[in-house]
């Protein structure tokens, strides 16, 4: 038990000191798409960029894509220019990853509507931005600050229409397409635990 | 995709239909069959899950979902709030959930009415709850039970699991609690201390290894999941958790669950508590159980701490001679000019709080360049000390009577003026020099104020350090104001000259300890300290001697006197010394560092020779000492290096670890920061079981606290 605390200690230590801030700059990554490009956060200088911690077999994620209501989002916000990646942190050990192939075949499935997903299945990315959960949410701001960390909604259940909820990052682009400080910044994430590689 | 949509829904629909979900059984039971109007009858949510499943407590962590329990009862049966089982902290460490597995019984008290007629009920209810292993699946189930209602009470079965997973929830607690803000935030996080506000003393039965704390849920803020524990013994924990803010303020209040786990055994208790701004006194833990309740605000407890330990240090040896010096002076004056003793005793008072403030901002500019501060730090500079030794080796020789201290020229017409200008000056004089030789020693309450003072921010500083000041001037200034007492002090006469002359003996025991110190910093080369200061002292005697009191070839003296000097330094201080260079003797890493043929096997301390020896299941004695640290050497001498104590280490075959603060190592600096110190002395015994956190022992040692805080470390 002790040992668990100490190794506790230690991880959130060392996480808080990578841990990203809101008004800081969003740290820069380089990740491999499910297509085999290279994708790098600072492509997207000048652009708005939602990062979404993503695990369809987390019920929470699996409700927002069934219903429909991710895909209706990211559609809306590409209409407005923002880029919108998705980052699947899962091991390769665990039930939910899925190959590039197989995530080539849910990405049209499920008829997502992102610019890219990124296979993170050794956890880098996840691990440079302190990701907990899925959905687990970023909003980086055209000029590279960190605008929003935290739950995607304010209705973390498994189930039922996320339409009728509050979406704290469709409010948070809105926010700063329309050069406003924005009212929600930061709230604590819902969702699976995210299944990082030992 | 087809597939998984189809496993999707089927275990949707087995969640619903059926009282067992994927990996998940829930189950309802009653703590009574048969039930009278108006008792409260306990029901229980039984959870069963399969192997390597969890579900969540109401606060599920950083992920996960609580499970939720919705009644469907007859009228009359009100259902209470869900009495909660002591979680568990589930892995992964990165991402930490709180949580149960195998088995849980969630507990509620039913109440039933008092005009509830009799028959048959069936209490039903919807249970969801989220199970996880290595993918998470949201289930609920629909559960029932009878219950009778009848003429009088009768038990059921499953009274008895009830009563077993009654005894796992928290308990209220005996002991009050509290919390505080370590430090201000950086950025959206900030460090919060938990700890016991009175001592948990055996008589209340509270025994563990070590402590945890469960946070309550909230919106705006997370307590995250990592717990320091800084110490825990049976009378004294503080617990380190780090605070995640998202919105809105800082949370005024804590609330949430500490667990005790005593081997096997974890005990919890709920609690509810404001957060304090800053710490309340006496970080250390007293092996006494004597604690006095701390007051309310904990800014005004550390200043009256800082004040009573300036007053304190008034009677430690180092400060002792000048103060003795002190009284002389009123005595010569009170009578005649009481005014004019208020006037020094005012301007001593100045002396020694100008010094405290640049002390003040010392530690605040130190702080600021990123350094550690630490109490007593100039005296790791070694040309702080050849400046300090000269000094007062001629404050010695003046007391001797070798040389006059006065200003010379007009001043010499009136000797009322004379009086009043070699008064002030001097009465200046000696409030700094009380306080520069008060820093090496740390009085009671002293450490307190000073370990509080050294992470707050500026203001707080100047205010402490000043605070100290106040208590180590006020008796002269108290003395100074009120000529009536001053009848209590003996009356002037030959005495006088005789005991000015003693007080040069304890200036000279001065300067040989501070000899000491300089040799850690210049080895066997301190001889040329030494000779330098023979050299002072035979210009100090001409300058006495033939300038101050000679008739004729006035200039010659004064020139051999400045030849001298000038000799003495180029000479002895920078060719043969160095003395700007010093060289800290830094060859001792791993060696013994005994000190005599019988005495302690001291080796030196690292945190890898601590977790060597804790490994290897043995108790472990920390000393964090250094040369000039008066304090650090008394307690060594009368509680430390004495049979009884070097006995009982042999017999408990402990291993003794020397920490030498002497020259301010960033890696003993740090670990007194742990202990919440800002310098030493600081005296650990780290007990035998390997969990458990050390002792710390109190500033000033007695060998009763010694041995007793021995013993203590021994129990398992």
């Amino acid at each position: 038990m002790k040992k668990t605390i100490a190794i506790l200690a230690a991880a959130v230590f060392t996480t808080a000191a990578f841990a990203v801030e809101i008004g800081q700059p969003a740290p820069d990554f380089t990740g491999t798409d499910i297509n085999g490009k290279t994708v790098k956060l600072s492509d997207y200088k000048g652009k708005i960029v939602v990062i979404e911690s993503y695990n369809s077999d987390c019920p929470f994620c699996h409700n927002h894509y069934a219903s429909g209501a991710m895909q209706e989002l990211q559609r809306d916000l590409a209409a407005k220019g923002v880029v919108w990646l998705l980052v699947d942190s899962v091991n390769t050990n665990n039930f939910s990853y899925r190959t590039p192939a197989q995530a080539q075949a849910e990405w049209a499935a499920e008829k997502i509507a992102a610019t890219a997903w990124l296979d993170d299945h050794a956890g880098d990315i996840g691990h440079l931005y302190g990701v907990k959960t899925t959905p687990h949410c970023f909003v980086v701001a055209a000029d590279g600050t960190l605008a929003y960390a935290g739950a995607i909604d304010n209705r973390p259940q498994p189930f039922g229409d996320p339409r009728t909820a509050k979406n704290y990052v469709r409010a948070a682009v809105d926010d700063l397409l329309a050069g406003k400080p924005v009212e929600v910044s930061q709230t604590k994430p819902y969702g699976c635990a995210v299944h990082y590689a030992d | 995709m087809m597939v998984r949509n189809l496993i999707w829904i089927a275990v949707m629909m087995f969640g619903l239909a059926r009282a067992r979900a994927a990996h998940t059984e829930a189950q309802l039971l009653l703590s009574a069959e048969t039930a009278k109007p108006g008792d409260t009858v306990w029901a229980g949510v039984d959870l069963k899950m399969e192997p390597g499943w969890h579900t969540y407590w109401k606060n599920p962590g950083e992920a996960g979902q609580a499970t939720e329990i919705k009644w469907q009862l007859p009228p009359g049966v009100t259902a209470g709030e869900i009495q909660w089982p002591l979680p568990a902290k589930l892995p992964p460490a990165e991402v930490t959930t709180y949580g149960y597995e195998n088995e849980v019984v969630l507990l509620v008290p039913l109440t039933l009415a008092s005009n509830l007629p009799a028959g048959a009920l069936n209490l039903t209810a919807k249970v969801a709850w989220l199970e996880c292993n290595e993918s998470c699946i949201p289930a609920s189930a629909n559960v029932q039970a009878p219950l009778n209602i009848g003429g009088e009470t009768k038990n059921s079965p499953e009274a008895a699991t009830i009563e077993l997973w009654k005894a796992k929830t928290p308990q209220t607690s005996q002991v009050s609690y509290q919390a505080w803000w370590e430090k201000p935030a950086d950025g959206d996080t900030r460090p919060l201390i938990i700890g016991n506000e009175q001592p948990m003393d055996d008589a209340k039965n509270i025994r563990y290894d070590s402590v945890d704390f469960f946070p309550d849920a909230s919106d705006t803020y997370e307590i995250q999941p990592a717990t320091e524990i800084i110490s825990a013994f049976s009378a004294d924990f503080r617990l380190r958790k780090s605070v995640k803010k998202f919105s809105g303020d800082w949370p005024k209040d804590l609330s949430g669950v500490l667990v005790f786990q005593d081997g096997a055994l974890r005990t919890g208790v709920e609690v509810e508590f404001p957060i304090a701004d800053k710490a309340p006194g006496g970080g250390n833990i007293s092996a006494t159980s004597d604690v006095p309740a701390p007051p309310a605000q904990s800014l005004w407890r550390m200043l009256i701490f800082a004040f009573i330990g300036g007053l304190i240090l008034n009677i430690m040896p180092c400060v002792l001679p000048v103060i003795a010096l002190k009284i002389l002076g009123f005595v010569s004056e009170a009578k005649s000019e009481p005014r004019r003793v208020r006037n020094l005793g005012l301007i001593y008072a100045f002396g020694v709080l100008l010094s405290f403030l640049t002390l003040a901002a010392v530690v605040i500019g130190v702080k600021a360049a990123g350094h550690h501060a630490g109490w007593g730090m100039q005296f790791g500079s070694p040309v702080f000390i050849v400046c300090l030794v000269t000094l007062v080796t001629l404050v010695a020789l003046n007391l001797f009577g070798v040389f006059e201290v006065t200003l010379g020229g007009r001043a010499l017409d009136t000797a009322g003026e004379l009086a009043s200008k070699h008064g002030a000056p001097g009465a200046f004089f000696n409030g700094v020099l009380a306080t520069v030789l008060a820093t090496p020693c740390t009085a009671p309450f002293l450490g307190a104020a000073l370990g509080f003072a050294f992470a707050q921010s500026a203001a707080v500083i100047v205010l402490i350090f000043l605070t100290v000041g106040l208590g180590l001037a006020s008796p002269y200034i108290l003395l100074s104001w009120n000529p009536a007492w001053l009848k209590f002090l003996p009356k002037p006469g030959a005495w006088m000259e005789k005991f000015k002359i003693a007080m040069g003996f304890p200036m000279l025991a001065t300067v040989v300890w501070l000899f000491n110190v300089a040799a850690s910093s210049y080895g066997k080369n301190v001889l040329w300290l030494g000779i330098f200061l023979v050299m002072v002292a035979f210009a100090a005697w001409i300058f006495g001697g033939f300038f101050q009191r000679g008739r004729q070839r006035k200039g010659v003296a004064l020139a051999l006197v400045f030849v001298l000097l000038a000799t003495g330094y180029a000479f002895a201080l920078e060719k043969e010394l160095d003395w700007r260079n010093a060289m800290p003797d830094t060859s001792n890493t791993t060696g013994s560092l005994k000190e005599s043929a019988d005495g302690i096997d001291w080796r030196p301390w690292s945190p890898a020779a601590v977790a060597a020896a804790r490994a290897a299941g043995q108790l472990v004695l920390v000393d964090f000492t250094a040369d000039w640290c008066l304090t650090c050497q008394v307690n060594k001498k009368t509680s430390l290096e004495i049979p009884s104590v070097r006995a009982k280490l042999k017999a408990l075959n402990a291993v003794a670890l020397l920490g030498d603060y002497t020259h301010f190592p960033d890696a003993i600096t740090t670990e007194l920061s742990r202990f919440n110190r800002a310098g030493v002395p600081l005296v650990l015994v780290y007990p035998k079981s390997a969990g458990a956190a050390a002792l710390v022992l109190p500033e000033i040692l007695t060998p009763g606290l010694v041995l007793d805080a021995l013993d203590r470390a021994v129990q398992p």
